[in-house]
């Protein structure tokens, strides 16, 4: 036995007390192995089969990536295919704290360098970059500076390529070349804001995707849009591109064609602005819109607000931040109101409705007449005695001489009787009030038109229960509806308000016949082949007063440009209906102003077109009817060519 | 007589003893070889382009260690296991001094010491303490009539595995150091430890627990087992391993994405797709199926190795085949579990199937060693 084979087979050779033969259990070792085994067996069922689907979306996710295409937007053009918008695109510089280098000396040579291209100082990009890695958004681009100039973009972009994350970002932006006169209806286009971004990342949206803010531009949105493109592609961990998998194109968005005619939009905002000046007459006035639509479909040719604005200022909020808030802060003339869309006190234009709902109730027929003097002096109960006033002495006049000369007796005799001698349209006073209201309302006043412009507001048609309800709590006697509050309200005063659209459309519908048109200033919606998409169709409700009793009133508005108070109407081969407004109110310091209204149409015998003016000062007859006779004239001789 | 029955046989025949050599412990042992050539060909495909004849190609390179490791194996197999136990505390106390060398000498990757480099050639001395530790554990209960039911006995074996496992520790090597306490647990239990001992044992370590992980654990550690409960915390940095490992395996399905085919693996969402992470790129490209295939293979080979503890011929060669067993059981359970998120993410090999040449020719060593187990067996039950 040599020592080593004793050595090898260890407590063998000498025999001694300790057991060598092996008596270990293996049952324990096996059931180890298949329980081991089958948890792991556990997990990969659960992993691969029960969640496959889920990680086999991750881990396409994983590797696709999307850059997404913003789609050129639509253009718009007026009636004759003038381009009023343009596509330009806003370049930006644009950082990604990411992919910077790591050190402070690598960085501070890129900020020094963009600093040359773009003018942004490196102290500045350096603490710009910092807010945002501080915030944990290495990951978030860091707009430095919009609104490149062609020439700094085409410098930066040859330049970032030695600018380890920096970049040139090109987004869509507009510009609006056609003037002025066109902001108040295009509306603009801008970035979203964080309310807006919630509701138009379901749409699909991107966050640099800018959106249309107000008027055609926000109306047509979903046309005007398109569809994004985009390519997807495959890159690996190192965020490099391994191949392109497929691309969608953008689909550009679909035009609009504007009814509006740009050299009448032109015509008319620059004859208002010749006549905002006051004179022995009328007033200054600061505010000022006209409309003119076709009477049978609601299309608007023209829709003036003044005072005007440029829009260009809202595509570049940042850059001109100083003339927004000009703009926004214009508390005088409120700029971006639509002075066309906003309501103001209608006065004698309002009688067309007054004189409307006495025929049609049946309190006067054409026939009637009355004698009307300057002042008729009427006992109210407990005796008090109230001055009813016109505002000249008419002498014996019938319905169709009232509306000529715009009698404000006779129209007091319909909307709420002459104490003493004649009931109004209903059995008293708020009745009556709510008779009128009706076909106020009838016309479209006090609710909106639907015009596909925004910023529209309703104006007020009031009775009883509005009174009580806006004047709560200053006693009964603001609380209460009187008999003079009928009155007012039948000339178009007291808290009667109607915007300049409510009036034409009205005017409208007394021409047509009765349809209440709905207006709109888009005609068409043009596809980016030049192919009509779909036009906008008239649309229209019937008003409840006979196409007879609206002839009548028709005959007045004839008279009044023939010889009564719209007279200055008048023009040269047109055969016009008009009615003038003079609505008269208290400025603040007590004394009496006027706004002037004239309301009309042509030709009288087949109403095609109706133009409604409106200035904040000045006499409807004076001021207001002989632009409305001009802008039918330019109309006819310049937009309806024969 | 014992003499006559084992010295008989030494003057034979060099062929001696092979009709008893397992061939059906090796196969499941070559066929993950040839797996694992696959899987690493596909996890290499995107980083390696060179020749394929070429010590640079990792498959080449693999091709290479596994003929080493087979070739060890057969030099094993017809070395007396008794050999290897008697010199076990020499080759114990080396392979203590090389991971302390390690400390001062070795390689960092990823954030842990764990390798020497000669050459081209990276050694990993862990790979052989734990066979160092097998052989002198086996040696150390088989002197003491193969026993563990005294508490001295357990304490003794405990505290020869304990240098090892805690030097594997601070490299810091958490998957190896499991390892080594479940090699010491299936050794005494198959030795026959009394189970009131156990639990005495497992109250204390209990106890200690917080202050391990309190002053021992270190913050990588604690963070990648943060991440393996909430992998969405740390998406670039700590979790990312976990969640790509989990998208690629997920994402495999049934049947995988087919051959190099997974996008996990091709475009490099996974990191060391040939070594750690090697069970990813089957799982996403071979799917529930190809890894169902690999662990009935693994479990073919594991019950192979008990049947070699079974028919040991004494206590040493039982419980040095149990020791290799748990060694192959437990690298093969974390390395799966790190994979399919069950364990945090540690370095360890596959075995048989990730490249690395130190892993593969000790694991060919040990099976060496099993069969040399399996051949001797009659010299004893014989005798």
């Amino acid at each position: 036995m040599s020592f080593l084979d004793d050595g090898w087979s260890t407590g063998h050779g000498g025999g001694g007390p300790t057991r060598n033969r092996p008596h270990g259990n293996l049952a324990a070792l096996r059931v180890a192995v298949v329980v081991m085994f089958a948890i792991l067996i556990a997990q990969l069922f659960r992993m691969q089969i029960i969640q496959g689907d889920e990680y086999a979306r991750r881990s396409r996710e994983n590797h696709i990536t999307q850059q997404i295409k913003l789609a050129p937007r639509g253009l718009i053009t007026d009636r004759n295919g003038e381009p009023l918008v343009e596509n330009v695109p806003v370049y930006t510089a644009i950082i990604l704290p990411e992919l910077l280098p790591e050190t402070r000396d690598e960085r501070y040579k890129i900020y020094l360098r963009l600093e040359q291209l773009i003018g942004v100082p490196a102290l500045e990009i350096d603490s710009m970059v910092k807010t945002q890695e501080i915030d944990g958004r290495g990951y978030i681009n860091v707009p430095v500076r919009k609104y490149l100039t062609q020439n700094q973009a085409l410098r930066l972009e040859e330049a970032s390529a030695d600018l380890k994350g920096v970049r040139l970002d090109v987004s869509p932006g507009r510009r609006y070349p056609a003037g002025n006169e066109f902001s108040a209806m295009l509306g603009f286009i801008g970035p979203q804001t964080k309310e807006e971004h919630a509701q138009l990342t379901s749409k699909g949206y991107q966050l640099n995707e800018p959106v249309g803010k107000a008027g055609i531009e926000s109306y047509y949105e979903t046309d005007l849009r398109g569809a994004p493109g985009a390519t997807a592609a495959e890159q690996d961990a190192q965020g490099r591109l391994v191949q392109a998998l497929k691309s969608k194109d953008p689909v550009p968005g679909n035009g609009v064609q504007l009814a509006i005619d740009s050299g009448l939009q032109r015509f008319v905002t620059e004859l208002l602005y010749d006549h905002m000046a006051g004179d022995r007459v009328n007033g200054d006035a600061s505010v000022a819109a006209a409309v003119v639509m076709n009477a049978k479909t609601g299309e608007i040719y023209s829709l003036v607000s003044i005072p005007d604005y440029d829009n260009n200022v809202f595509v570049e909020p940042e850059k001109r931040a100083a003339e927004i808030n000009a703009l926004n802060h214009d508390e005088a003339q409120k700029p971006l109101l639509n002075k066309a869309l906003n309501p103001a006190a209608p006065g004698s234009t309002f009688k067309l409705i007054t004189a409307s709902a006495g025929l049609e109730t049946g309190r006067v027929t054409p026939a009637t007449s009355r004698f009307i003097p300057k002042v008729l002096e009427v006992k109210g109960e407990n005796g008090v005695l109230y001055p009813l006033i016109d505002w000249k002495a008419h002498g014996n006049i019938n319905f169709t001489q009232a509306i000529a000369w715009s009698s404000n007796i006779y129209m007091f005799m319909i909307s709420c009787g002459i104490l003493g001698e004649s009931r109004g349209l209903g059995k008293d006073d708020e009745t009556s009030a709510v008779v009128l209201g009706y076909y106020a309302r009838q016309f479209g006043l006090g609710r909106l038109t639907g015009i596909d412009v925004g910023g529209e507001a309703p104006g007020i048609i009031p009775d009883p229960a509005w009174k009580k309800r806006v004047h709560a709590g200053e006693g009964r006697d603001s609380t209460d509806w009187h008999y003079a509050d009928t009155c007012f309200m039948g000339i178009g005063q007291g808290d009667v308000t109607a915007t300049p659209l409510q009036i034409a459309r009205m005017t409208a519908a007394v021409a047509n016949g009765g349809k209440l048109l709905t207006p709109h200033v888009a005609k068409a919606i043009v596809g980016a082949d030049g192919q009509v998409v779909r036009t906008i169709e008239p649309d229209w409700t019937q008003v409840a007063v006979s196409d007879r009793n609206l002839a009548e009133v028709r005959k007045g508005m004839h008279e009044s440009v023939i010889g009564g108070a719209g007279a200055r109407a008048y023009q040269p081969g047109l055969d016009i209906a008009g009615k003038t407004g003079t609505a008269e109110f208290n400025l603040p310091d007590g004394t009496l102003a006027q706004h002037a209204w004239f309301t009309g149409y042509a030709p009288f015998d087949d109403p095609e077109v109706v133009v409604t003016v409106y200035f904040d000062r000045g006499i409807g007859g004076d001021k207001a009817a002989p632009l409305g006779g001009q802008i039918l004239s330019y109309f006819f001789a310049e937009v309806k060519k024969p | 007589m014992s003499t006559l029955a084992y010295g008989g046989r030494r003057g034979g025949s060099p062929f001696r003893g092979w009709d008893r050599f397992d061939y059906l412990l090796v196969l499941p042992a070559v066929l993950l070889v040839v797996y694992g050539l696959l899987l690493i060909y596909s996890g290499s495909a995107q980083s390696y382009h060179g020749p394929f004849a070429s010590f640079n190609n990792p498959v080449g390179k693999q091709i290479v260690f596994a003929v080493a490791g087979f070739t060890t194996m057969l030099v094993f197999s017809k070395l007396d296991y008794h050999f290897l136990t008697h010199y076990s505390w020499a080759l114990y106390i080396l392979s203590i001094l090389s991971l302390l060398a390690l400390l001062f000498l070795g390689h960092s990757a990823y954030g842990s010491t764990r390798w020497f480099n000669i050459g081209p050639i990276q050694l990993q001395p862990s790979e052989f303490a734990k066979l160092a530790t097998i052989l002198l554990l086996a040696r150390f209960f088989s002197e003491h009539g193969g026993d563990a039911r005294e508490v001295k006995a357990m304490v003794i074996s405990l505290i020869i595995v304990l240098p090892a496992a805690l030097l594997v520790f601070i490299q810091p090597d958490l998957g190896t150091t499991v390892t080594f306490f479940g090699i010491w647990l299936g050794v005494v239990l198959v030795a026959g430890v009394s189970r009131r001992h156990l639990i005495v044992l497992a109250s204390i370590g209990l106890a200690v627990l917080p202050f391990v992980w309190t002053f021992a654990v270190a913050d990588y550690q604690i963070k990648r087992i943060d991440v393996l409960v909430r992998p969405e915390q740390d998406p670039l940095d700590a979790g990312y391993n976990v969640i790509q490992s989990q998208i690629a395996v997920g994402s495999g399905q049934v049947f995988g994405k087919g051959f190099t085919n997974g996008e996990q693996t091709q475009l490099a969402y996974l990191k060391v797709p040939t070594k750690d992470f090697i069970f990813s790129v089957l799982g996403e490209e071979f799917g529930f199926t190809g890894a169902m295939l690999l662990l009935a293979l693994f479990i073919f080979l594991l019950m192979r190795g008990i049947r070699a503890a079974q028919i040991a011929g004494d206590t040493a060669g039982q419980l040095v085949a149990v020791g290799i067993v748990v060694l192959i059981l437990m690298q093969t359970f974390i390395n799966v579990a790190v994979n399919v998120s069950l364990f945090p993410v540690t370095g360890i090999p596959l075995p048989f199937v990730s490249q690395g040449g130190s892993s593969l020719v000790s694991v060919f060593m040990s099976l060496g060693i099993l069969q040399s187990i399996i051949m001797r067996h009659r010299a004893y039950r014989q005798a």
